[in-house]
């Protein structure tokens, strides 16, 4: 009996060595551990070895060759090795570093400096949590490859050429252009659901001058397509210089003899202003317009009532 | 202390040390066991399996030549094995994901090789500037992580949200950390006689006392700094904290991601249940404010009052004359 991990090696080493598709049989032949009789049972077993390299990583590639098995496979050099990214010492030891220093979740930065035959440092401090999911590798590979990808948001398929994967206030953010919509559009990749397929590559289209940088604003009550709102606030002495600090002196319209301050904020989504002002507690009241104050009463007063 | 790994994971780990093992040549067990953080035993039967690889007729000549004793490892691979293999999609956006998140870090590149290694990171993987991340600046982030780094005591004048005052405090640092997109400080609170955390985002004046810290990261057995990068490990909640349960609708889900140390499950009702910890009814206040009607406390019963009393409050300010 063959371990599977031997019989995994040799594959590897017999398809990427002679450089020419092999049949079945062949590979059979010359990789010990398969079944010895020619059928299905060999023929899944193979299946089986391909998807363990393919999800590691090593993509098998089948072709046409001549004789009765008609395909034959190979694993393609360029697709199995690193072209050589020749680091210096000082970059490969900041980008141990930079792996050390970033926690995402799962060992894969440890795996790619292992692969860059790096040591993986020990003893450095996290600096930074990012929060991994899974969908991330999956769009950024994506957009490498310039292939549009669908997944479902907000109960809609959408169909999405990515532009730029982005982390802004602690969430991820895919930046693209809607197909469908056909106009920019943030999604977080954490709502993101239902099955995340990407197309041929090379099938992103960009319209000119698709400026990604430009999509997220820095402040959360300006994420979203809403109407611009000039929402005046007032926030009293003992959080008026850490809100500044915040929204910046731009965003300052009067400074008050006791400390207090009145800030004018251009808002699009005023459920997030909604949101930052309560975690200010009674520290900070809408004064104006109007309707966003009634939307703020009336907010409070649904809490306030109920039972 | 052998998990079970299965095969797939344990051929590219046997690819990476045989890759290694290729371009060195020899190493010693103690130094590949320690660079790959493998068991010296599983290393060595992996090795010595794939002593029995090669290529048909694996005839001697034909199989990887691989030497190994209880102390050293011999390897003559040829020159195949010796390239790296190219990334996966996984480390590839880890690698530069990771460098692009420390070089978001105001002075964590000075002589620039991180971004010299990140270019030709790119370049290889094809594709630049498709990946961004922005980390907050707050106001005294570079003299708070300068302390933590120098091991220098700080005081702060600090604004804590679950008893909404501010305070003077002083902190011997332990580590500064990004967590969920916040930077948070991690130390011995000399005010308080323990471990806290801060938010920096709410300290408005910080300066070091010229004091070095005496706590903290010189005694990190104690304080459970070494116990891993989990997010958790240097929290305290304090004696007083209150298990609080809450059945939140989907528009406002958002909580389960957003508070640290909270745990959510299905409810039958189709909504989801919240588990936390709630130090202050002060903060609980502001959090069931600001998840409005699509919140409920389901226990304990008596903080099921806390978001009515919030609210009423506010509203008092909203009801009297608007601030001119």
């Amino acid at each position: 009996m063959v371990d599977r991990l031997e019989r995994l090696t040799d594959l590897v080493l017999v398809l990427l060595r002679d450089q020419r598709p092999k049949s079945l049989r062949e590979i059979a032949s010359e990789v010990p551990g398969y079944p010895v009789q020619e059928g299905e049972a060999r023929r899944q077993a193979f299946e089986r070895d391909k998807r363990t390299l393919r999800d590691g990583g090593i993509e098998v590639t089948a072709m046409p060759i001549d004789g009765p098995e008609q395909v034959g496979y190979l694993i393609r050099p360029e697709d199995y090795y690193l072209p050589d990214l020749d680091l210096a010492p000082d970059e490969q030891a900041a980008l141990n570093l930079a792996v050390a220093g970033v926690h995402l979740g799962d060992p894969s930065g440890r795996d790619a400096l292992w692969r860059l035959g790096l040591p993986a440092s020990t003893g450095a401090r996290p600096v930074a949590e990012l929060p991994a999911l899974p969908a991330l590798p999956v769009l950024h590979a994506a957009l490498r490859a310039r292939a549009t990808v669908s997944f479902d948001y907000r109960r809609e398929r959408r169909r999405v050429d990515p532009a730029q994967l982005r982390f802004h206030g602690g969430w991820w953010y895919l930046v693209g252009h809607d197909l469908d919509r056909a106009a920019p559009r943030t999604f977080r990749v954490d709502r993101m659901n239902g099955e995340l397929s990407a197309a041929a590559p090379g099938s992103v289209l960009l319209p000119d001058g698709f400026d990604p940088d430009a999509a997220l604003p820095d402040v959360p009550w300006q994420i979203g397509d809403g109407a611009v709102v000039t929402v005046v606030v007032h926030v009293d002495a003992a959080l008026a210089g850490l809100v500044l600090d915040e929204v910046g002196e731009s965003a300052l319209e009067r400074r008050h003899d006791d400390g207090s301050v009145v800030l004018h904020l251009e808002v699009t989504n005023t459920a997030a202003l909604r949101s930052w002002l309560f975690e200010l507690g009674d520290h900070a009241e809408v004064i104006g317009p109007d309707e966003v104050r009634a939307g703020v009463v009336s907010w409070l007063e649904a809490v306030a009532g109920a039972s | 202390m052998t998990a079970r790994v299965d095969a797939g994971s344990r051929l590219l780990r046997l690819l990476a040390v045989l890759t290694w093992l290729a371009r060195q040549g020899r190493a010693t067990v103690s130094e590949l066991s320690e660079r790959f953080g493998l068991d010296a035993d599983e290393l060595i039967a992996d090795l010595e399996l794939a002593a029995c690889c090669g290529l048909p007729p694996y005839s001697p000549d034909q199989l990887m030549e691989i030497i190994v004793d209880d102390q050293e490892v011999i390897a003559d691979l040829g020159t195949e094995l010796a390239r790296p293999r190219r990334l996966t999609a996984a480390e590839g956006f880890a690698l530069a994901a990771s460098a692009r998140a420390i070089l978001a870090v105001p002075g964590a590149d000075p002589d620039g090789a991180l971004r010299r290694a990140l270019a030709k990171l790119e370049a290889v993987l094809g594709g630049r500037g498709l990946l961004r991340v922005d980390l907050r600046e707050p106001a005294h982030l570079a003299v708070i992580r300068e302390a933590s780094d120098a091991g220098q005591q700080l005081e702060l004048v600090y604004y804590s949200a679950s008893s909404d005052r501010e305070s003077t405090r002083v902190v011997d640092p332990v580590s500064v950390r990004l967590i969920e997109g916040q930077w948070y400080l991690d130390g011995y609170c000399h005010n308080v006689t323990g471990m806290r955390r801060f938010r920096v985002d709410r300290v408005s004046a910080a300066r070091l006392t010229g004091e070095p810290a005496c706590h903290g990261a010189g005694d990190s057995d104690t304080d459970g700094d070494d116990a891993g990068p989990q997010s958790s490990e240097a929290f305290v909640p304090g004696p007083e904290a209150t298990v609080t349960r809450l059945a939140v609708d989907d528009d406002a889900v958002w909580i389960t991601e957003a508070l640290l140390n909270s745990t959510s499950e299905p409810l039958p009702d189709g909504r989801t249940g919240v588990t936390l910890a709630v130090a202050s009814t002060v903060w609980f206040g502001r959090l069931l404010l600001r998840l409005g009607p699509h919140a409920e406390v389901l226990d304990p019963p008596e903080l099921a009052e806390t978001g009515r009393q919030a609210a009423r409050q506010l509203l008092a300010r909203y009801r009297s004359t608007p601030t001119p």
